[in-house]
């Protein structure tokens, strides 16, 4: 009996020393994470829109995000985009809902201090205040739209599905064509390797240029990646092939399937499905909203 | 009860007459899965070696006070505190080398290696012995883990850490985790062979 209590005593205090040591970490290197997140989130939007350290982004380029949540209220089900409203005071927000056939529900007006809208909490309080009681609102996902002296530049999609193990963000940058500028592999568990070579260029630029009317129908083929397209797909990296060469190749192979990684086929698949189902639902979305802002007439500064 | 080897000792008999993954035969899950390239070997060994000496000094420190019974929960709750402890740091810290440690990094809390050094060495020994000893392992799996690497790259995708020395791919096979078997058990008799010939050499 008098074991009994020692075991348990000893074993909770090293429990709660194991804990303590763990929690303290976590609070110390939190901020620095979610900082470097950040920092790194920003940096692969202005890469996929072709900016680097050399080739600063202009001051005119803007940065837009649109919120999508799910409103439920009672059965029903809508949707509801957050935008920021042009013309007014920088923290001027309006929270717009459709139903699911794309029809114009409400729109609430709110005030929101642009560096509160990052945060997920203060959001989520502002727009469930705006919204009213009796209303539940959950976070779906986020939209940048990328404009350039107010002209539609591009769209940033941040996006997740399933890999072959677990989750893969990715962010995704179309044209408002829904042509596909770009694809980064934000963060993955895939196997390295095999599946973890979704991040080399050679994968996920295959992407790059693809067409909608291509991506629709996109798929993967279990072929050798070709030569010549490979090296054209490394080009940012080895820069061995000029910018025509590099364009022309990249056209040659435009409408063509996605080459599966060797080894790794399931990764591929899921790559490729997630890119094509991400960019298919925005493009549906996005018209459903466009139409909407324009006929209530809200001026969105996109 | 000390040992009477010296810490240079220690940490050579870590890397060769102990080494975990040939002679121990210890930890056959990470040698088998991830020594896909030499580079993926180097990385777990590093959060190997840092896990170990960690957890063999903090064994080593507290072995006093834990009771007999509990010893493997407490050795379990160390790695545990240890991996989680340097996750977090790489991921703040060092997030580059992090994109590509992290995913062996949380592999660690189930190392047999780890735990067997604790239970066979760290709760008897006095705390630079731990040390060192711990240094000897984790350099052993570290060395091994390049070893297995370097058989299965160079014949799995014809590189040497990345780089193209073969200038084809041999056979694909080689890095797929069933091949991990074949090498971890060849190479084991190779080493096996050659020390039996030398001991036979020395004997006359």
């Amino acid at each position: 009996m008098k074991d009994i209590a020692t075991i348990v005593f000893r074993l909770t205090l090293t429990c709660l020393v194991a804990g303590l040591i763990m929690g303290g970490c976590f609070i110390v290197t939190n901020k620095a994470k979610q900082h470097n997140q950040q920092v790194n989130e920003q940096k692969v939007m202005l890469s996929l829109l072709g900016y680097s350290a050399a080739k600063p982004a202009p001051a005119s380029l803007a940065l837009h995000p649109v919120y999508r949540y799910l409103v439920s209220e009672k059965e029903v089900q809508a949707l509801g985009y957050l935008v920021p409203v042009a013309g007014g005071a920088p923290d001027a927000f309006a929270f717009v809902t459709l139903d699911l056939d794309g029809k114009f529900l409400h729109r609430f007006d709110l005030q929101l201090a642009p560096e509160k809208v990052e945060q997920a909490k203060e959001r989520q309080q502002a727009v469930q205040v705006a919204v009213g009681p009796g209303k539940s609102i959950k976070y779906a996902d986020q939209t940048i739209i990328v404009t350039d002296n107010g002209k539609r530049q591009a769209y940033l999609l941040p996006g997740e599905f399933q890999g072959f193990k677990t989750f893969v963000k990715v962010m995704l940058a179309i044209d408002p064509g829904f042509t596909v500028l770009g694809l980064e592999i934000m963060e993955h568990e895939e196997d390295p390797g095999l599946g973890g070579e979704i991040v080399q260029d050679y994968f996920k630029q295959q992407f790059r240029g693809k067409p909608y009317e291509a991506l629709k129908k996109l798929g993967v083929v279990k072929q050798p990646l070709p030569d010549e397209y490979r090296t054209a797909l490394e080009a940012g990296k080895s820069g061995s092939l000029g910018p025509e060469e590099v364009a022309r190749i990249q056209a040659q192979y435009q409408d063509h399937d996605i080459y599966a990684l060797t080894g790794a086929t399931i990764s591929s698949r899921a790559v490729t499905n997630g890119v094509k189902t991400i960019v298919k639902k925005f493009a549906y979305r996005i018209g459903f909203l466009d139409q909407v802002l324009a006929e209530q007439q809200i001026v969105v500064p996109f | 009860m000390a040992t009477d080897k010296s810490n240079l000792q220690l940490v050579i008999s870590g890397i060769l007459n102990e080494n975990p993954i040939f002679r121990l035969v210890l930890s056959m899950c990470p040698a088998v899965g991830i020594s896909t390239t030499v580079m993926n070997g180097f990385m777990l060994g590093v959060a190997v070696l840092f896990v170990q000496v960690f957890s063999s000094c903090t064994i080593s420190l507290i072995k006093n006070w834990i009771h007999p019974r509990i010893r493997i929960p407490t050795y379990t709750l160390t790695i545990a505190t240890w991996v989680t402890v340097i996750d977090l740091v790489l991921a703040a810290y060092l997030p580059e080398a992090y994109a590509k440690m992290g995913i062996f990094v949380k592999l660690i809390v189930a190392f047999a290696i780890i735990t067997m050094r604790l239970e066979m060495f760290a709760c008897k020994e006095s705390l630079t012995h731990s040390f060192w000893d711990g240094v000897g392992m984790g350099l052993g799996f570290m060395a091994g883990m390049m070893a297995i690497g370097l058989v299965r790259e160079l014949l799995g995708l014809g590189t040497i850490l990345g780089y193209d020395v073969l200038g084809f791919r041999p056979l694909l096979f080689f890095i797929l985790p069933t091949a991990g078997f074949f090498c971890v058990g060849l190479m084991m008799g190779f080493f096996n062979y050659i020390e039996t010939r030398y001991k036979r050499a020395k004997q006359g």
